[in-house]
């Protein structure tokens, strides 16, 4: 006897045909699907957004937030925190940087984003100099770890800023004050001096209506008029102004030099480390001065990366591998440009390339040679599949 | 010459046991994949110190080097075995209704019938005739299927013929009184999607069967090295894997394969196609209606898109057994109504049920020292999340991970204090990452009429085959397996 056979000797087989009969006489009209998965990613996660810039809000001296439309009509939603990657092109070279939205996400209708100047800064200050209201920008949709999870943050938070790195928590702020949550903020801002305080006055009158927020200033280089709190943010200040901070979590973000010294006055503090949330800032200023950098490279040492199947271009040690792709026209898939996000993920075929602590690289991506090309620097010449 | 031999499209379990089965054998073959990593469902994601497994909670069939199961065979022969290490459980699953009931069931028959009877001394006897009658039956099934016996038939195989495709509700309900013992018995219904009014015995037989002699194993690194592996393999052996890169068209002409287009518009040639995807998308999206043959339409027209799930991965600042977990498998009821639980799959209320599996227990490292982590998962429809307005959908998560968060809190005072991550899949999560109708990772409904005894596992497209969940069953080794089906039916061809 064959197979076939044996199949309908099974006790039922021919109900089972019966009802597929049935089943196929009424079949679900499957053509009806087209397009069906991709509406609904498209509602919550498109690839790519279209953006046109509807405004420019002078904030300080130094930033300005550009209020970003759609340029079809419709923006996904965000959880407060979360940041789009907003790509330019300029001197012939396609680059990206990640901004935290800084609006509340209690409406789509626009984002902000707001930019402070840098030194240096290839992508910044090009939106701050050439930027104009109606202009085009793409970027991917938001994204991000730094946010609120209500199933273990608990609602006694402490948000602790730097310069720049209060567009996050604006976007919390406002939606927590807006929408009447139960979350009591406190809003630790550090600043170099009174002048540079992004959002100051409406942090001042938002402080001032809602008893469930409270923002403190902290001026580094104050005038000599100001009676506010001075110097940076310590262990002592923050033990002065939050007592007992048992039941707290801190919220940490701001430029890379605050995090190398408030972590270390959160730890004086007691506060253990899960309830400190860090957003991630990019790679670090000086990669040779990183922990583990071998000392027998130079950063402008120039290797050979060599893509398989294409070309080879030359990449600086002291540059992650990225930057030099985007200089050679190779534009690949980014988010974060902090290690976390993993989208840039990219296999080294042979060479060696440094990267930074608190790179999220999977355990087994580092046994089978996988670099987040984002905040991997080249230490030899490579060969990489892209 | 066309491009290529073989284009796979998708590095899920299948797509990637096709591409490297293929490439070993000589074949030149490109694997497209929309994502930027192998693995699909296979992956894991990193939060904090913690690196998810997003979703491997028992790996089946590998079974013992002395006693192999079909899948240590199929690893070793894409060398997967000597690039990635394995850790056996001994157990198969704790089960328990918190505050009524609880029996731990061990992957060894004798001290699974003896926990049972333990439980249940009013039934011992029928616990006995049971557990004879599965083996039996999964023995009879193995000869017909995987032996092949030529001359398989019913006068032969009576148990086979009788049990294969009875519900397993019916053969339960003939041979146990107390639906406690069923539930301790039928556990792994939430393995297939289907409860056991719905469920075939010949499933029900073979997941309680199979886990025992083969043993459930979890995978160093997670799934995601098992995913890197095969990959490392194809890589190794010659073909062009390329990420980023979704499939927009499969170009059919003169009723045959004849390549694909990519998303970037790019033609690629080829005379064979492996496509990961689900059946629906491959059909509807990428071959167009105008090429499909009728019968296969109204085919993928009569199934159902089955379950996609809802997953809370925790990261804990404690050891397991610092609040009470002393085991990686758990499926925590509330009742013993399976029926009602799988219809709850279908609503925002309150879970029924949830699987818990704790990854530290079979392998020590899987977390940084004095941490662990926990998936609590529960199978969730897709239609009801559809509905959702997208800037309802993250409260949405939050509420029903909630759920599922008070369920093991009260079985595990102090678990919601230990939380140090936390992150969230649902349907919408599976659709967005697969690309699946449904987010349905089992592929299509799993009833008797959607087992290979009914379902012909041909494309109807010269050069078109699949792989994956929606070309057969669902779950890590069926898939894994359905890869290699896949590349050893095109090898044939080729060699015709």
């Amino acid at each position: 006897m064959t197979k076939q056979n044996i199949k309908q000797q099974i006790e039922g087989y021919d109900e089972i045909q019966a009802e597929i009969a049935v089943l196929k006489k009424y079949a679900h009209d499957r053509r009806t699907d087209k397009g069906a998965v991709d509406r609904v990613i498209n509602l919550l996660h498109p690839k790519e957004l279209k953006l046109t810039v509807s405004e420019i809000i002078e904030e300080t001296a130094s930033s300005k937030t550009f209020r970003l439309i759609s340029a079809d009509g419709y923006l996904p939603p965000f959880q407060a925190g979360q940041y789009i990657n907003i790509f330019v092109s300029l001197a012939g070279i396609i680059s990206s940087r990640p901004y935290s939205i800084a609006s509340s996400p209690a409406q789509t209708a626009y984002y902000d984003v707001t930019v402070r100047r840098v030194e240096d800064g290839f992508v910044s200050n090009f939106l701050l100099d050439e930027v104009k209201i109606g202009d085009s920008l793409t970027s991917t949709s938001p994204a991000g770890l730094f946010y609120y999870n209500p199933l273990f943050h608990g609602t006694n938070l402490v948000f602790l800023a730097g310069g720049s790195g209060i567009t996050p928590f604006m976007s919390m702020i406002r939606e927590v004050t807006d929408r009447g949550l139960e979350r009591t903020i406190t809003l630790i801002y550090g600043s170099r001096d009174p002048e540079d305080i992004i959002f100051k006055d409406e942090l001042e009158e938002r402080a001032k209506r809602h008893g469930n927020f409270t923002f403190i200033p902290v001026i580094s280089d104050p005038p000599s008029s100001y009676s506010g709190h001075t110097g940076f943010i310590t262990a002592e200040l923050m033990q002065e102004l939050l007592g007992d901070a048992k039941a707290t979590i801190f919220y940490v973000c701001g430029p890379e030099e605050m995090y190398k010294f408030c972590l270390p006055e959160l730890d004086k503090l007691g506060v253990p480390k899960k309830r400190v949330r860090q957003e991630v800032f990019g790679p670090p200023k000086y990669i040779t001065m990183e922990a583990g950098w071998p000392s027998g490279v130079k950063g402008d040492a120039t290797f050979e990366v060599t893509i398989r199947g294409g070309e080879t271009i030359p990449a600086r040690a002291d540059e992650p591998l990225m930057i030099s792709l985007e200089r050679a026209g190779i534009t690949i898939p980014t988010s974060c440009r902090s290690g976390e996000c993993s989208l840039c993920r990219t296999k080294l075929l042979s060479g060696e390339v440094f990267q930074p602590r608190g790179v999220k690289v999977r355990k087994s991506d580092r046994q089978f040679g996988y670099i987040h090309a984002c905040m991997a620097y080249p230490l030899k010449n490579l060969e990489i599949l892209l | 010459m066309p491009d290529y031999d073989v284009i796979v499209i998708g590095a899920g379990n299948g797509g990637l046991t096709a591409s490297a089965s293929l490439a070993k054998r000589g074949a030149k073959v490109l694997l497209l994949e929309r994502h930027n990593l192998p693995g699909g469902c296979a992956t894991s994601f990193i939060r904090g110190r913690f690196e998810f497994e997003v979703a491997l909670h028992q790996l089946s069939g590998l079974g013992t080097p002395e006693q192999p199961g079909p899948l240590r065979g199929l690893l070793g022969q894409l060398d997967v075995l000597d690039k990635i290490e394995f850790t056996q459980e001994d157990t198969l699953y704790k089960t328990m209704i918190p505050g009524e009931f609880e029996v731990t069931i061990k992957a060894d028959r004798a001290e699974a019938i003896a926990a049972l009877k333990e439980k249940f001394p009013g039934e011992s006897g029928q616990i006995d005739k049971f557990f004879d009658l599965v083996w039996e039956f999964c023995m009879q099934m193995v000869s017909i299927f995987f032996m092949k016996d030529p001359e398989a038939s019913r006068e032969k195989y009576p148990i086979y013929c009788k049990y294969a495709i009875k519900s397993s509700k019916e053969v339960l309900d003939t041979f146990f009184k107390d639906p406690f013992l069923k539930l301790a018995i039928t556990s792994y219904w939430g393995y297939v999607g289907l409860p056991p009014s719905r469920l075939t015995f010949s499933d029900m037989a073979m997941l309680l069967w199979a886990y025992i002699e083969f043993k459930p194993y979890h995978i160093k690194g997670g799934s995601q090295a098992m995913s890197n592996a095969i990959l490392d393999t194809f890589i190794q052996a010659g073909g062009y894997p390329r990420f980023n890169c979704a499939a927009k068209k499969i170009i059919i002409a003169d009723g045959r394969v004849k390549g694909v287009v990519t998303e970037t518009g790019e033609e690629i040639t080829a005379d064979y196609v492996v496509s990961n995807a689900s059946n629906i998308a491959t059909y509807v999206e990428l071959v167009g209606e105008e090429h499909v043959p009728d019968d296969k339409m109204k085919m993928i027209g009569s199934r159902s898109v089955g379950p996609s799930g809802f997953t809370v991965y925790c990261g804990l600042d404690c050891e397991p057994q610092d609040i009470g977990i002393d085991v990686s498998t758990q499926f925590i009821s509330q009742n013993t109504d399976m029926e009602r639980q799988f219809a709850a799959w279908r609503t925002f209320d309150r879970p029924e049920m949830c699987a818990m599996t704790c990854y530290d227990f079979a392998d020590p490292d899987f977390s940084p020292a004095g941490a662990c982590q926990v998936a609590i998962i529960n199978l969730q429809f897709a239609d009801h999340w559809l509905t959702i307005p997208p800037s309802q959908y993250a409260d949405t998560k939050y509420r029903y991970a909630q759920y599922l968060l008070d369920i093991v809190e009260k079985v595990y005072p102090g678990f919601s204090d230990a939380l140090e991550e936390v992150d969230i899949s649902s349907p919408i999560t599976h659709l967005r990452y697969l690309g699946h109708p449904g987010g349905g990772f089992y592929g299509f409904e799993k009833y008797a009429k959607d087992s290979n005894l009914f379902i012909a596992p041909t494309s109807g497209i010269d050069g078109l085959y699949f792989a994956g969940a929606w070309a057969g069953m669902a779950g890590f080794q069926p898939t894994l397996e359905s890869g290699v089906s896949a590349a050893k039916a095109i090898y044939r061809k080729m060699n015709e």
